[in-house]
């Protein structure tokens, strides 16, 4: 009976308490935040914007409790939303920029309808 | 006694480790995240584009289904590989706006060169009226001369008018280019605006958001009515503002208002008041600019408590009004 309760012990704590992952990966959550910043993030994707930056808190809280893989999956959790929101950002741009077009030329077709009448088009 | 004691024993560990292999509510997380990238590949608007981020988020699915292991471990995979679809959505979505600008633009310049074309013709047949009258009124030695002439001014005309045509169509093309760089400094103005664009988030972080299985959840709270009210207290609409802000940068998604009771009072007369509430912040949320179109409201009464119906912290934050941001 001793020695497997030992054993399930033990396997709980290296569920919890592996070696101390590279700091390296809350750096580029941080850095993937930064740059979803610069791509406009906050304007064109604030929820995916506001669970980057609550997600790389909790990663980081996680660090100091030592529940490493806890906070690794929270990093990457956080990176991935930075990156979400840089692309629905780009989009939200394309999607602005198709918007305005398709509006001027519906403008200079009526004006020129108006010019030419029934000969144009 | 002993005896006892082992069985109670074994039906623990029994429990235990039934706990950690069945797992049907990831399952279900799963198979959500599986209909959704089905969906995106069977759009017709969208399949076959950005084929790349399809196919990331084609592994990161399979990682997840693959899966075994501690449910941590798993609802992380989940996580992710939503993600994974919800980036190739988009960037599918930004292709096709592309190919949509491609074609404005030339829609753009055809216009202006069918419209100097038509110039073209209206200064042709001027010319023309202007040669028959001349002819009918002169004298015929007179007329003979200035057939002579007018044949050839007419030709000078017409090769003005060519020129001009040439011109024009110099001009469509110079106006296409000038509005590829106009595209561009609204690209940059864009740029520059989102980067003075931080107080928004200021404002965001006061809605209480969560992510749930339907989407986004944003949370008003037991702030907008008077106890028993179903219109919203003065001020209450402009504290939807932010609201409006938060779901405009989401414009293809639907929305679902629920309002949420206590459990205080006569059920039935609780979901009515929660209906009546859904209501009235939907048409708030229309009359700030959201698309009628994409917004419902639902009553639900006092069943979906968020916390304790026990005491008036908890009753307080079960009396709400719930914005849900719908994923599909």
């Amino acid at each position: 009976m001793k020695p497997i309760l030992i054993a399930l012990i033990c396997l709980t704590f290296t569920a919890c308490t592996t070696v101390r992952p590279d700091p390296a990966v809350l750096e580029s959550a941080e850095q993937a935040i930064q740059a979803a910043e610069a791509a406009g993030g906050d304007e064109f994707a604030p929820v995916e914007m506001r669970f980057a930056r609550e997600k790389l808190e909790s990663a980081k809280k996680g660090m100091q409790k030592e529940k490493y893989v806890v906070a690794v999956y929270l990093a990457e959790e956080s990176e991935i939303n930075s990156e979400l929101a840089i692309e629905k950002s780009r989009t939200a741009k394309s999607r602005r920029r198709v918007n305005e077009l398709r509006k001027s030329n519906e403008e200079l077709n009526a004006r020129l309808r108006a010019t030419f009448g029934d000969e144009f088009k | 006694m002993n005896r006892t004691l082992t069985k109670i024993t074994l039906v623990l560990v029994l429990g235990l480790l039934s706990a950690c292999t069945s797992a049907p509510k990831k399952d279900l997380a799963l198979e959500r995240v599986r209909g959704e990238l089905d969906n995106l590949k069977s759009n017709p608007e969208l399949a076959g584009y950005a084929p790349m981020a399809v196919g990331e988020a084609e592994r990161a699915l399979r990682k997840a289904e693959m899966a075994s292991g501690d449910d941590l471990y798993r609802s992380y995979l989940v996580y992710m590989a939503d993600r994974r679809i919800q980036i190739a959505r988009t960037m599918a979505e930004r292709e096709q706006h592309e190919q949509a600008l491609d074609v404005l633009e030339k829609q753009y310049s055809e216009m202006l060169i069918k419209a100097s074309q038509l110039e073209a013709d209206y200064a042709r047949k001027d010319a023309e009226q202007a040669r028959l009258l001349v002819a009918t009124t002169a004298e015929e030695a007179q007329r003979a001369r200035e057939e002579k002439e007018q044949a050839q001014q007419n030709e000078a005309e017409s090769a003005r008018a060519a020129q001009s045509s040439a011109e024009e169509a110099e001009q469509a093309r110079r106006l296409a280019e000038s509005r590829a760089s106009e595209a561009e400094y609204a690209r940059l103005e864009a740029d520059l605006a989102s980067q003075q664009i931080t107080s928004l988030t200021r404002q965001l972080e006061n809605l209480q958001l969560r992510e749930t299985e339907s989407g986004v959840v944003v949370t008003l709270g037991d702030v907008l009515f008077a106890s028993g009210q179903t219109t919203l207290v003065e001020g209450g609409r402009s504290s939807l503002e932010e609201v409006v802000d938060l779901l405009q940068t989401e414009p293809d998604k639907k929305i679902r208002v629920e309002g949420h009771t206590d459990s205080r009072g006569d059920a039935d007369a609780n979901l009515l008041l929660s209906e009546q509430r859904a209501r009235a912040v939907l048409e708030a949320l229309v009359s700030l600019g959201v698309a009628s179109d994409r917004i419902s409201a639902l009553g639900m009464g006092e069943d979906f408590p968020i916390a304790s119906n026990e005491d008036e912290d908890g009753r307080a934050r079960n009396r709400r009004v719930d914005v849900i941001l719908l994923d599909n």
